[in-house]
Parts: C-alpha cells; sequence; structure tokens
C-alpha cells in the first residue's frame, strides 16, 4: 500500500472577507461586527462557497458549492497475465434478452445471461489498401496471348476447392483487372447474374496494368510491382470468427500464455517404474543427441 | 511451451462505484486512544479526471479527492485509506467441474449479493478479484483468517448435478448453465504443489463468510495534516501590508489580497506608583475591529 503525507494549510479555506452589510454603529457610535448577521463569516471556514460579500455562490443549478480540500491522487494497478484459458460448453439461458443492455461491453458485462451471440457481433468492417501484384499471378488462365502475357478470362474460378472458394476475376479492362481471393463462389454466380450490386466476401484486388510502383526489399534489392489496391468487407467479429463458451482457468496453465506444444512423436507413459525402467530408456537412445534430449535431460552422461 | 507472460503497472481507471474509503481523525500525534474510522461516500468526493481530448473519456490514474471541510476542517491528522470496494458473502458450496474433477471452485449465490453489485458476478467479471476468508467459529479473537488470500480465476453461472460414484454414493459436480443463480469460481492456488502432493491447497469452506475484492487498483493511505500556518501565512508575517493605529494601539496584519489577517492590541505597562515603563506588549486581539480595513486606513 502505497502512503503519501500531505501538510494542508487550513487559512486557504478561511473566509477574512469582512461585508459592510455586516457592520454596524454600536450605541458608543463605534462601527463594529454584528456577528449574528448571517453574512457574516470572519475567521470561519464555511460548509459552502462564499463571496466576498458573504453570499453562496451557487452553481449551474442553484445549489449551494461545497467548500472541499481538493487533493489530486494517482492510482495505479499492477497487472499480470494469468496466461491461457480452458474453453467449456455451457446451457444457456431459456431467457434470450431482446437488446444489449444500453452501452453493451462484453468486458463489463462478461458473458451475460440471455445474452446471444450477435450481441458480441461487431458490424461489417471495411479494410482497404496497397499491395503488390502477387495475387495476380493465382487468377491467371494458362492460356497466353500472341504476345506471350497470361489471359485473364472473368469469373473463371482457379481455386483448388472451386466448389467453396472463389479465386478469380472479375472482371478487365485495359487499364486493371479486378479480382477476389477467397470469396463465396455462390455469392460470385450471383454477382455475375447480376442478382447482387457486389461481393461481400473474400479479398477484392484492384491491379492497374499501366502504373508501376518502385520500391526496396529489405536487401536493398529494386522491387517493382503493378500498383495494386485491395479492399475487404468482411472484416470484424462475425459468425465466422467468434463463439460464446464458459472459460475456466485451470491451474497448470497458470502463467503458460500458449497452449503447449508436444514434440515426442511418440510419448510412453510407463506409469510405476519397474527394474527394467533404465534399460528400456536407454534403448530408446539411438543418436548423441538423445541423451541430451530423451525426457527432458532425464538421462545423463 | 512458451511462459512469457507479462506484468505492468498501468494508471488505474477504476470506476468509483468499485472505491471505498475510510478515514480517521487524531488532534495531534501525542493523543494516545483507539482509531475510530468512519467511512466517506467515494462518489461524492473521488472525482475522476477526463482526457483533455474528450470529456466523456477517464484519463486514467489521476483521481481529485474532493475532502468537505465540514469533515476535514478542524487543525490535526487525517488518515484516509482509499482502497478497493470489499463484497462479503458466504460461500454457498464447494466443488468439482463435472467433467474436470481436478478443477476446484467455490460456488456462491447470486441472490446473496446485494443487488448494486450482482452484475460483478456474472460470467467472467469476477476474475482477479482477491478472496479472503473469515473464521467459521467467529466467538473470540480476531474474526478474519490473516494472511490468506485466493485469487479468483474464472466464473460462471453454474448448476450442481449428481453425479453416480458406481455404488450407494452420489457425488455433486457442477455444469455450467446460464439458467442458474449459482456461480462457480475457480481459484487460484487450488491445487497441489508438485513438492506436496498431499497438500492441498485451502480454498474455502461450505457456509464460510468470504470477503471478495476488486484488484482494480492498489489501494493507498493518506496522512492529511491540517496546519494552521503554512509557508503562505509566514509570508503574511514578513512581507504583507500592516498598519498601526496610533489612536488606540491596534496593529493589524493583512494577507496579500488585503484582507485582515490577524489583529493585536499594542500597549505598554507600566509601575502604577512610578509610572516608570515595564513591558510592551503584543495582545492577539480576537474580535477584530472592521474600521482598520486597509483600503480605508489608506484612503487618504
Amino acid at each position: 500500500m502505497e502512503y503519501i503525507r500531505k501538510k494542508i494549510g487550513l487559512e486557504s479555506y478561511t473566509v477574512r472577507s469582512i461585508p459592510k452589510s455586516v457592520l454596524i454603529t454600536n450605541t458608543e457610535g463605534k462601527t463594529v461586527i454584528d456577528d449574528t448577521n448571517p453574512k457574516y463569516f470572519y475567521g470561519k471556514i464555511p460548509n459552502y462557497i462564499v463571496d466576498s460579500n458573504g453570499n453562496y455562490i451557487l452553481d449551474s443549478l442553484g445549489q449551494k458549492i461545497k467548500n472541499t480540500v481538493d487533493v489530486s491522487l494517482f492510482l495505479t494497478q499492477d497487472v499480470d497475465d494469468m496466461g491461457i484459458f480452458s474453453d467449456k460448453t455451457f446451457t444457456p439461458s431459456n431467457t434470450t434478452l431482446p437488446a444489449p443492455p444500453p452501452n453493451f461491453n462484453s468486458f463489463t458485462y462478461g458473458r451475460l445471461a440471455g445474452a446471444p451471440l450477435n450481441f458480441y457481433l461487431t458490424g461489417e468492417n471495411t479494410l482497404s489498401g496497397n499491395t503488390d501484384d502477387g495475387y495476380l499471378n493465382q487468377v491467371r488462365s494458362y492460356r497466353l496471348d500472341v504476345n506471350g502475357n497470361p489471359i485473364y478470362v472473368p469469373f473463371l474460378n482457379t481455386s483448388d476447392n472451386s466448389k467453396k472458394v472463389f479465386n478469380g476475376v472479375i472482371s478487365e479492362d485495359i487499364n486493371k483487372t479486378i479480382y477476389s481471393i477467397g470469396s463465396n463462389p455462390i455469392e460470385v454466380s450471383d454477382y455475375q447474374q447480376n442478382n447482387i450490386s457486389s461481393i461481400n466476401s473474400g479479398i477484392e484486388f484492384i491491379t492497374y496494368k499501366n502504373e508501376y510502383v518502385r520500391s526496396v526489399d529489405e536487401y536493398g534489392k529494386n522491387l517493382s510491382f503493378f500498383k495494386t489496391n485491395f479492399k475487404s468487407n468482411s472484416g470484424g467479429w462475425n459468425i465466422n470468427n467468434t463463439s460464446l463458451n464458459a472459460i475456466i482457468k485451470k491451474e497448470e496453465y497458470l502463467g503458460i500464455v500458449f497452449k503447449p506444444e508436444v514434440n515426442s512423436v511418440v510419448f510412453i507413459n510407463r506409469g510405476v517404474a519397474d527394474i527394467f525402467e533404465r534399460h528400456a530408456i536407454l534403448s530408446e537412445l539411438k543418436t548423441t543427441n538423445d541423451i541430451d534430449t530423451n525426457r527432458g535431460g532425464f538421462v545423463r552422461v | 511451451m512458451a511462459t512469457g507472460n507479462y506484468g505492468t503497472i498501468r494508471p488505474a481507471d477504476v470506476s468509483v462505484d468499485d472505491v471505498e474509503i475510510l478515514y480517521s481523525y487524531t488532534p495531534s500525534r501525542e493523543l494516545v486512544s483507539s482509531v475510530d474510522l468512519l467511512n466517506l461516500d467515494p462518489s461524492e468526493v473521488l472525482i475522476p479526471t477526463n482526457s483533455p481530448n474528450d470529456v466523456n473519456e477517464i484519463l486514467g490514474g489521476l483521481y481529485t479527492l474532493k475532502l468537505p471541510t465540514a469533515v476535514f476542517g478542524s487543525k490535526g491528522f487525517y488518515s484516509i485509506i482509499i482502497r478497493p470496494k470489499q463484497i462479503r458473502t458466504t460461500i454457498q458450496d464447494c466443488g468439482v467441474l463435472i467433467d474436470n474433477q481436478d478443477v476446484k471452485g467455490l460456488a456462491f449465490d447470486i441472490n446473496q449479493i446485494p443487488t448494486e453489485l450482482q452484475s460483478r458476478f456474472e460470467n467472467g467479471n469476477l476474475v482477479g478479484y482477491r478472496i479472503e476468508y473469515l473464521k467459521e467459529n467467529t466467538g473470540t479473537g480476531q474474526n478474519k483468517i490473516q494472511n490468506l488470500f485466493r485469487i479468483i480465476t474464472s466464473n460462471n453461472r453454474a448448476l450442481p448435478i449428481t453425479q453416480n460414484q458406481g455404488n450407494d454414493n452420489a457425488s455433486q459436480a457442477y455444469t455450467f448453465n446460464d439458467n442458474s443463480t449459482t456461480v462457480f469460481c475457480t481459484l487460484t492456488p487450488s491445487s497441489a504443489p508438485s513438492v506436496k502432493p498431499n497438500a492441498v491447497p485451502f480454498i474455502g469452506n461450505p457456509q464460510q463468510g468470504v470477503i471478495i475484492t476488486n484488484t482494480f487498483f492498489n489501494p493507498i493511505m493518506l496522512e492529511i495534516e491540517m496546519v494552521e500556518y503554512d509557508d503562505e501565512t509566514l509570508a503574511y508575517a514578513l512581507y504583507s501590508n500592516q498598519s498601526k493605529s496610533l489612536e488606540d494601539g491596534i496593529y493589524t496584519i493583512y494577507n496579500f489580497g488585503n484582507q485582515i489577517y490577524k489583529q493585536y492590541n499594542l500597549y505598554e505597562v507600566k509601575d502604577q506608583f512610578t509610572g516608570k515603563p515595564l513591558y510592551e506588549v503584543r495582545e492577539q486581539k480576537f474580535t477584530i475591529d472592521p474600521t482598520k480595513d486597509f483600503d480605508d486606513v489608506t484612503d487618504f
């Protein structure tokens, strides 16, 4: 616990003004203070802020403002990563909330009982930028024109899994080639038949045939490629990358931030060691490196 | 496997709803008596600072403690403890998960939690909270088990179900169910260390009282010494305007705003028989003479 010491003078909060309205003339003809006057605060620390005339200062709502001793603090939080969690299935609530609570936040509300998955999804997010023309090769046909350049055939699916993924050209003219990588083939088909106006799945690339971009790679070698823009409409959290699970913390994963990876091809759990244990271990050693690596250095020379 | 976990210290952006403030007062350090701690309402005295770029965005770290002079207006020592809010409840049950028998935890009843704090017990919201334990037999002595705490590592609404053990015995275990008002919390440490396989850490017993505390910020303690005189008031005596009324011997010291700060009567004490001056006296005057206003005195 941090310990802070401060010394604060009360004089800063003590009223030293004497309004003319609290002055009276006594029987001897002398000007004195009427200390029964409610506007007389000299030498006192009032509970509410007063002005030099002894009137309470009001806020915008007409309320008296509390007289306070203000101290600035800096609060900190020590944070340690406790490592990975484990997913568990759960029985959802029988009552589904019709709408998220105001300012719904998955952290402050947690996995709110009755909150369906769509409370946690974000709307479609458009991502765009510039890149090189590396994907252009993936969408060309195997045919070449008279000059030996590849021919790009619109809506020719060059994907290895054409039933599920569309990689191919959408349109082409003398200035640019528009192509899509990783799109939904059904959506592309609908677009081709003018049923929909745009393709929202996959990444759309536009490579400009007459515009070059010059660059230098990490080894200082000059690079040149066609100017290419990309656009994606399927970013954000959606049903493809989000699921609701109860999460628990397994003690053995405390402080472990990645899932354990087992490199052994074969792992034999011997259980209770018997008299053949040592011989059995030695029989597994085929090379000198095995001496170091077998059982995490169990065998030592 | 990587164990490159991180830790950091960050400016806290805790809500004042998750803060508790206690204070005590003593007029001097010499006073020997027990310390009575009183509560302050954090929502009235602790004001977070907003970002200069967005008035609706908390800056983080910087807070202003506005101590009302009605309480903090006396000369003396005020000890103020600002700590994370505590939630007191009892353990409903202790158990394991139905298909993870090695994952032990505590069950709490959400309905036993004050309504305004129940949202803290929603799934996943208690992660990082600290649990401290009260003694089960609270007849005499200290009620709290000292130097013992556990950290909550996960919490989910859960339902107890029985599992058949293959004989007449049936044990109870928990399965996650959002329709339940019971919350199952896993804690650390809750499993035996590898060097002591039989030493299963204590995580609590059913019906035992516990104190659940958030860890959103590190608690701090302020000792504020309210003093009558500081550098500024001493400077009044040295450098500010003063007047000495020759007619009635009133000596007035003004503050830097030319308001009357102190007044004194100046007089001589003489021998009543010989008239020989014995003392020159400066005696503080507690009834202020308002006619010695600096502007009036110097208005000539």
